[in-house]
């Protein structure tokens, strides 16, 4: 799945159902209520993190502390190799007549490489799971999902009832319902 | 059930909403600069100026234009490095060991300590890297294959940990400081409105939109970062001290010195983000955001290093006495009634005295009071690495060598230079990204317990 799968954009999916809020509060519960009824949220947008609401719309564990620790242990492996190639195979140094092998003195170098990988391993994981780029356009459903509004987007499919779902949204608090399609909006 | 706490003092006073934040921070990004901005930025530039002539004529003519000799081979540069390395770490400490003890207050004061650090660890560079002479060479300090017969680096020399633990500090803080500016970049994208601007915060906000699943990684990978972070810290400062600690030289081969560099580390580093914030809150008028809560909270942390490197300076003292090895108690007796006894106790007055002012809660609550007692924490650390250096060096095993050692024009002139680096970056990050980290503070508002 490429970083830029076209797929991917808000543009492409069927018409989904949007709703704004102001409230922290009443976005949790909404949240709650619209997911209590087998309604699959397609996402969530908010200007900062909002506890909990990943468990409720069902986001897994994410795999970056598995990924984190693989890339630690090639940081440390690749490390330790390349001493080890360095010190004791290719130009062993005769330092007072001691055995040529691992010492304590090449931790610091080993630790240091291992958080290397670890940091930037993960980093460009995570990049990548959020299909993250330099330069990549975003797709906003509303101007100030980074500033202060929170915005729900449900993707329709023949078991969402349109109906219930809007009177839902407007009874939860949501300061605005809007119908998205094809890239245009449409207050409703 | 989530309750709005009733018991702890609000951590943002002054009633803000979310919109009130972006609002509030975003100013000085989507306005023309203000007249402080530039009478500061100029400044800086001046100093910049400096640090350029310093270096053109240390690079043209050789290193000789420096002071040190022949028993001080690092004077005013090593002094500089270690002083700028350790002002570093109060950035790592308040984003990454805060944020692993959940101290909340940290969110209005991570972002621009975390800049500090960037910044510092750039001044810090550059004394190693020039002091090597022929810096054009500098890459023969890596582990690169190379035409002497293979003749690699050496790892048994805490000078080369220092360079792995340097630059490795340097990227995961970079790295750290640019995930966490992330979400705030995208709140500017859509906010500027001039086509230059859209671009480049587009360019870097890398599509950003807040979305749940983006959230829940990010603040993953920011627990995870803080994880790696804290051992790093500590590491970087704990080879520093190595680089001291592993000589036969009275008065820096001890085992303290890890310990006690961490905390003197520590200790400069909250000295220099009190300096710096106290002038940001008043100018920016962030008084709400950085509030006189943050500056108690700092202030205790001083306090507190302060006093665990005072207890270093008087453990060093003991030591020297109860080993009963002569050279040592030399080394330490020189110190505090030698030559240099002016910089010894210019240390202890501002590192171990001063700091226990900190007991008063008037004196952590008075922002210009705050604003004077960090400007003698930062001049007592780099008394405190001058005296280790200067005094260790100047007098040592052989009497027939002993000499005095005092800072040439250029070695001054690019210490002042480094603070022009320091401070054009820290004005340019001032005016070019939020200085608070807004989607932090936005989620502390409502002060949830």
């Amino acid at each position: 799945m490429g970083i830029l799968d076209k797929k991917l954009s808000l543009r492409n999916r069927n018409k989904m159902i949007v709703g704004v809020w102001e409230d922290e509060d009443a976005l949790m519960d909404a949240t709650s209520e619209i997911s209590h009824k087998g309604i699959a949220i397609h996402d969530i947008y908010t200007p900062y993190p909002v506890h909990g609401l990943d468990r409720i719309i069902g986001v897994k564990r994410s795999k970056l502390a598995r990924v984190a620790f693989f890339c630690g242990l090639t940081g440390l492996i690749l490390m330790t190799t390349m001493i080890y190639y360095m010190y004791v195979i290719d130009w062993p140094i005769n330092v007072g007549n001691k055995p040529v092998r691992f010492t304590p003195s090449w931790i610091p170098v080993m630790f240091e490489g291992m958080v290397l990988c670890t940091a930037y391993g993960m980093g460009f994981f995570f990049f990548w799971r959020n299909r993250m780029l330099f330069g990549v356009k975003n797709d906003l459903l509303d101007e100030r999902q980074t500033d202060d509004r929170m915005v729900m987007a449900v993707e329709l499919s023949d078991s969402i009832n349109e109906q219930d779902l809007i009177s839902t949204m407007k009874n939860k608090g949501a300061v605005e319902v809007r119908e998205f399609h094809h890239g245009v909006q449409t207050v409703i | 059930m989530i309750h709005d706490s009733i018991i702890r003092e609000r951590l943002v006073t002054g009633d803000k909403t979310a919109a009130d934040v972006t609002r509030d921070i975003s100013r000085p990004i989507l306005n023309r600069p203000s007249n402080a901005w530039k009478i500061g930025f100029t400044l800086s530039v001046i100093f910049l100026a400096i640090f350029v002539i310093s270096l053109g004529y240390t690079l043209m003519t050789g290193i000789g234009v420096w002071n040190i000799n022949k028993s001080v081979m690092w004077g005013w540069d090593i002094t500089n490095f270690v002083f700028w390395v350790g002002i570093g770490h109060a950035g790592t400490l308040i984003s990454a060991v805060l944020l692993l003890f959940r101290q909340k207050w940290r969110m209005s004061i991570n972002r621009s300590a975390e800049a500090m650090t960037i910044f510092a660890v750039v001044c810090a560079a550059m004394f190693p890297v020039f002091h090597m002479g022929r810096v054009w060479v500098g890459y023969w300090a890596l582990p690169l294959p190379n035409a002497f017969g293979s003749l690699w680096t050496n790892f048994n020399s805490p000078l080369l940990w220092d360079v792995f633990a340097i630059s490795t500090y340097f990227s995961v803080s970079l790295l750290f400081w640019y995930i966490g500016l992330i979400p705030d970049i995208a709140t500017i994208r859509d906010k500027v409105k001039t086509k230059a601007a859209k671009y480049w915060y587009t360019f870097f906000a890398m599509g950003w939109t807040g979305s749940t699943r983006s959230w829940a990684r990010y603040e993953l990978v920011s627990l995870i970062l803080a994880g790696l972070s804290t051992p790093l810290v500590l590491s970087v400062h704990t080879i520093v001290s190595t680089d001291f600690a592993t000589s036969v030289i009275p008065g820096w081969h001890t085992t303290i010195f890890p310990p006690y560099f961490v905390a003197g580390a520590i200790f400069s580093g909250f000295g220099m983000v009190a300096t710096l914030l106290v002038v940001a809150r008043k100018v920016m008028n962030y008084e709400n955001y950085i509030t006189i809560g943050h500056l108690d909270a700092m202030t205790k942390i001083i306090m507190v290093t302060g006093s665990i490197v005072g207890i270093a300076y008087l453990t060093e003292f003991f030591i020297a006495w109860y080993s009963g090895v002569e050279y040592e108690q030399y080394a330490f007796i020189n110190r505090a009634f030698g030559p240099y006894w002016w910089a010894y106790w210019s240390m202890m007055s501002c590192n171990l005295i001063a700091p226990q002012v900190f007991w008063f809660r008037w004196a952590r609550t008075t922002p210009w009071f705050v604003f004077i007692m960090s400007i003698f924490v930062n001049v007592g650390m780099w008394f405190e690495r001058f005296v280790i250096i200067v005094t260790s060096l100047h007098r040592d095993y052989l009497p027939s060598s002993w000499v005095m050692y005092s800072g040439s024009l250029t070695e001054i002139g690019l210490f002042l230079g480094t603070f022009g680096i320091f401070f054009t970056l820290f004005f340019l990050f001032a005016k070019y990204l939020p200085v608070i980290n807004m989607a932090e503070v936005k989620s502390i508002l409502r002060n949830r317990e």
